[in-house]
């Protein structure tokens, strides 16, 4: 016997068919195609961003991210059961259109029929088995929601209507199968190769061959009606995500990561500066409203949301969406919140683990730009302070500009104005300028480099703060002012090579700073201690210590820079006890997108919280490579009463005490 | 309504002071520079009374060398109409009755409602300007205000008093009123504003003090003396309760 089947068996294949089944396609596709041209208008009403540049990497992106579910696995459990639906459904998908493309058109016009002989065994058993784990997934998606109902997963409307869908789509194609291989396939080979529907034929073999064929035909129009309804409510419901999700994962912002964009602000006709409404923002903004799946990953993983602060990054986007599809003219900053809106520390693990590609931070940023430019608004006066306080001396700690330079006095290290022949210009930061406990930092890291026969010079009182702290807290007139000033006498000495020892200053002079043409290479000191510790240049004698390392928010997530720092503990000596939240699921300090400089009035302390993750792993020390974090975490073991069993240290304070 | 504010650009009080070559006063290299804090507080009542009334014009006032027009640009920031700048260099040198014979030069013919100003500078801190203006103009002056309120020609004000307590002065414009820490918290200029500023009117006049010449001379200016260091007690509780009382009896009378 050949191995294939009748398509529209029992239904027919003529004009009574295909008449309303094509009818009714084009219903649907009507449907679709209404529902997302009344969206695509209100994204267009948004600001322009260019987005479809380089082509070839954006469909790479939505290769991996929406076909092969890269991002979506990152979370097991929910995330595997969706991936697993996803391809199911895929599979489904595909074989519904091989099988389209076979009765349709390649049969019904040229009498080639490919649906035969081995391919056909694969294809039956391939859908059935695709089939049965998209049931099982969905079922398994279900209890988790309805049932086990994890803590702050939304719930609406639209999810029970998914879930009908899906469901009845999946049950009545296998009760079609089953109806049609009772009458045609039982005891026959053919039968294995579909076991669902061959269970399922075993169950109603009892029936009439004639009930059989009304039961077949009936769930055979049933399941066509769902799977069209199904394409025409994708616009209307939480469905749209197969298509806006998908088309994020192109539009997604392709690097430097996190780079924020910067104002023009030679243009004098600019009256308004960052966003209080929606229309502020720009079009992917918008975008990214309708790709969110509201599956709370932002929200389990934002260390403001952990602290009982007013923000989600969720609820943010959320609320985004509600204001471009119905009032647009609502205040985004009354809406979110001012208490929200300041809470953000830029550390962007929400960004990072979106699987919608969605960008939190950004928008965060463009409203505090508003508040800040336009309102001369700050999460607190001690803010404000900061920011005076910069503009007069250039750090926002209000110390004098002058004795910038006072900790190197004894080191044998010249600023570059007295002498500008250098191997690296060490761009220090305010903190390890002036905060004493970051004085030791930056006191080991020159004499490391005096160790391995590093000539290091400084900028002295001719540097400045990097104008990070500002420019994530929205100052984008004070960060540009530091910035040019920056680039203009680092450029004047011809540097070649910058080191830092904070994160901060790294990320804004190795990304923020090449948009004021500045392109000299910059190299945090952790990669720099790996690189002269692998060249041999700079001889450790490890002396064995337990620790945990803390993944910096900007060395990390913002740079991808989780090994070197490793590395280099290993290389001291150092046993690393990781805590749980480690590498790109670290757990922000609470001192970044400018926080440093306010007062952490809301919700619990971020810091003792990390602090707390840093003790219990019972190694005595904890290690990090940024002053904010150092700063923080002095501060989170005294609040967290826990100065007997844990004390911070920059990675280059261990090291500086094994040479 | 005219109102002129009279501001001072001084040190930022964290700055490294060294005594200049003339041994006088403090020599300028090193130093970042700033609004008087008190003068701060003078410019934002000014623009809160303009924000009040809608109707009235603010002019800023600085006497110094070049570059304190970047001080007067930040009070332009803020919300000020015009700025003017008494050029002199050596401002630092002026006593108070100079410095005010040159505003009150400026202000006699301009008919201004108030005249606010801080109520002393942190680096000279002589107090004396504003009164010594308000009198030059024979207006009257109200200093150290800390509370401001302005109803149609009536001003309420209240003064800070010895001990925490307040005066409340009641007083019909022309009036010169000097601003004391509390009055209000300054505005950070808004970028918008920091644009439109840059447009404004920034007129420079010679420095003139109509005959008036200096009655006092600075001597000299010096660091305090260091005189003996602090000195930390440590260890038990009860050993430092008693070296503590050896010391009182060793050193002080307070125990005799």
């Amino acid at each position: 016997m050949e191995f294939t089947r009748e398509i529209y068996w029992n239904v027919g294949h003529g004009f009574t068919t295909l008449g309303p089944m094509y009818g009714l396609l084009l219903v649907a596709l009507i449907f679709f195609a209404v529902g997302f041209f009344k969206r695509i208008a209100v994204y267009r009403l948004g600001q322009p961003l260019n987005r479809t540049d380089q082509r070839g990497v954006r469909l790479k992106n939505v290769v991996e991210t929406a076909l092969l579910q890269t991002k979506v696995f990152r979370v097991p459990g929910a995330g595997t059961a969706h991936a697993l639906f996803f391809w199911s459904f895929f599979v489904l998908f595909i074989g519904t259109v091989l099988i389209v493309i076979q009765a349709d058109f390649t049969d019904l016009f040229f009498g080639v029929r490919f649906l035969k002989g081995t391919f056909y065994k694969l294809f039956s058993l391939t859908l059935d088995l695709a089939g049965l784990v998209g049931l099982f997934m969905l079922g398994g998606l279900l209890v988790r929601r309805y049932l086990v109902r994890p803590k702050g997963l939304i719930t609406k409307g639209d999810d029970a209507l998914m879930h009908f869908l899906l469901f009845a789509i999946l049950i009545t194609g296998f009760c079609i199968e089953g109806a049609r291989m009772a009458v045609t396939e039982l005891g026959t080979p053919l039968a294995g190769w579909s076991p669902v529907g061959f269970g399922i034929a075993l169950l109603l073999s009892g029936f009439q061959e004639a009930d059989l064929r009304t039961l077949h035909s009936t769930l055979w129009w049933i399941h066509l009606g769902l799977a069209m309804g199904f394409i025409a409510v994708i616009p209307y419901s939480k469905f749209r995500h197969i298509v806006t999700t998908s088309a994020n994962a192109f539009l997604s912002d392709l690097g430097p990561t996190g780079k924020l964009t910067t104002i023009n602000l030679e243009d004098e006709d600019t009256e308004k500066f960052g966003a209080d409404t929606i229309t502020d923002l720009s079009w992917k903004d918008i975008f990214d409203t309708d790709a969110c799946t509201l599956c709370k990953r932002c929200q389990d993983r934002c260390p403001a949301f952990a602290t009982d602060k007013p923000l989600s990054p969720m609820k943010l986007i959320t609320q985004m969406g509600e204001i471009a599809f119905s009032d647009r003219t609502s205040n985004l900053l009354d809406t979110i919140t001012r208490d929200a809106i300041w809470s953000c520390t830029t550390c962007r693990a929400c960004q990072d683990i979106c699987p919608a590609s969605i960008e939190h931070v950004n928008k965060i940023v463009e409203m505090r730009r508003n508040l800040v430019l336009m309102e001369g608004e700050f999460p607190g006066e001690e803010v404000m302070t900061a920011m005076e306080q910069t503009e007069v001396n250039g750090n926002p700690l209000g110390m004098g500009y002058a004795s910038r330079g006072d900790w190197a006095e004894d080191l044998g290290i010249k600023p570059l104005a007295e002498d500008p022949e250098v191997d690296v210009l060490y761009f220090v930061g305010c903190y390890a300028s002036f905060d004493k406990r970051n004085i030791a930092v930056a006191r080991s890291f020159i004499t490391l480099c005096q160790a391995a026969g590093v000539k290091v010079g400084i900028l002295g009182k001719e540097e400045k703060c990097c104008g990070e702290p500002m420019r994530k807290m929205g100052n984008e007139y004070l960060y540009q002012t530091l910035a040019m000033e920056m680039v203009e006498v680092i450029k004047g000495y011809g540097v070649e090579t910058i080191v830092t020892t904070c994160p901060h200053c790294f990320n804004t002079l190795h990304k923020d700073y090449r948009d004021f043409d500045f392109d000299v290479t910059v190299i945090p000191h952790v990669v720099f201690l790996q690189q002269l510790i692998a060249s041999g240049a700079l001889p450790v004698k490890p002396l064995e210590f337990a620790c945990t390392y803390h993944d910096s928010c900007y060395l990390g997530r913002h740079n991808d820079i989780y090994d070197a720092p490793r590395s280099v503990i290993r290389s001291a000596g150092g046993r690393i006890t990781e805590m749980a939240r480690h590498r790109d699921q670290s757990f922000c300090c609470s001192a970044g997108g400018g926080r440093i400089m306010a007062e952490e009035k809301l919700g619990t302390r971020m810091n003792i919280k990390r602090v707390q993750m840093a003790a219990d792993t019972g190694t005595g020390r904890l290690l990090s490579n940024c002053p904010f974090c150092l700063t923080m975490f002095e501060d989170g073991i005294k609040g967290a009463d826990v100065e007997e069993q844990l004390r911070p240290y920059d990675i280059a304070e261990v090291l500086a005490e094994r040479i | 309504m005219k109102i002129l504010i009279c501001i001072k650009q001084v040190p930022d009080m964290e700055s490294k002071f060294k005594i200049n070559a003339e041994g006088t006063w403090y020599d300028r290299a090193d130093l970042a520079w700033r609004m008087n804090e008190y003068d701060e507080y003078a410019v934002e009542q000014a623009i809160r009374v303009k924000e009040q009334v809608k109707d009235a014009d603010l002019t800023v006032l600085c006497i110094g060398p070049d570059q304190v027009t970047e001080t007067i640009k930040k009070a332009l920031a803020m919300g000020c109409d015009r700025g003017v700048h008494i050029a002199d260099a050596d401002s630092y040198k002026r006593e108070p009755i100079e410095i005010a014979a040159m505003i009150a030069g400026f202000a006699q013919d301009k008919n201004f409602d108030i005249i606010f100003t801080g109520m002393q500078s942190q680096d000279r801190g002589s107090a004396q300007v504003g009164v010594m203006v308000a009198e030059l103009l024979g207006i009257p002056a109200v200093t150290t205000i800390v509370d401001f309120l302005y109803d149609n020609g009536a001003i309420q004000v209240k003064r800070e008093l010895e001990g925490g307590s307040k005066a409340v002065v009641t007083t019909a414009t022309p009036v010169l009123l000097t601003c004391q820490l509390g009055l209000n918290t300054p505005r950070y200029p808004t970028l918008p504003n920091i644009m439109k500023a840059k447009k404004k009117e920034l007129l420079t006049v010679e420095a003139n003090t109509g005959g008036i010449g200096r009655m006092q001379e600075t001597a000299a200016c010096y660091f305090p003396e260091k005189k003996g260091g602090g000195l930390v007690l440590e260890g038990d509780v009860a050993e430092l309760a008693d070296k503590l009382i050896q010391i009182l009896k060793e050193k002080t009378s307070v125990l005799a």
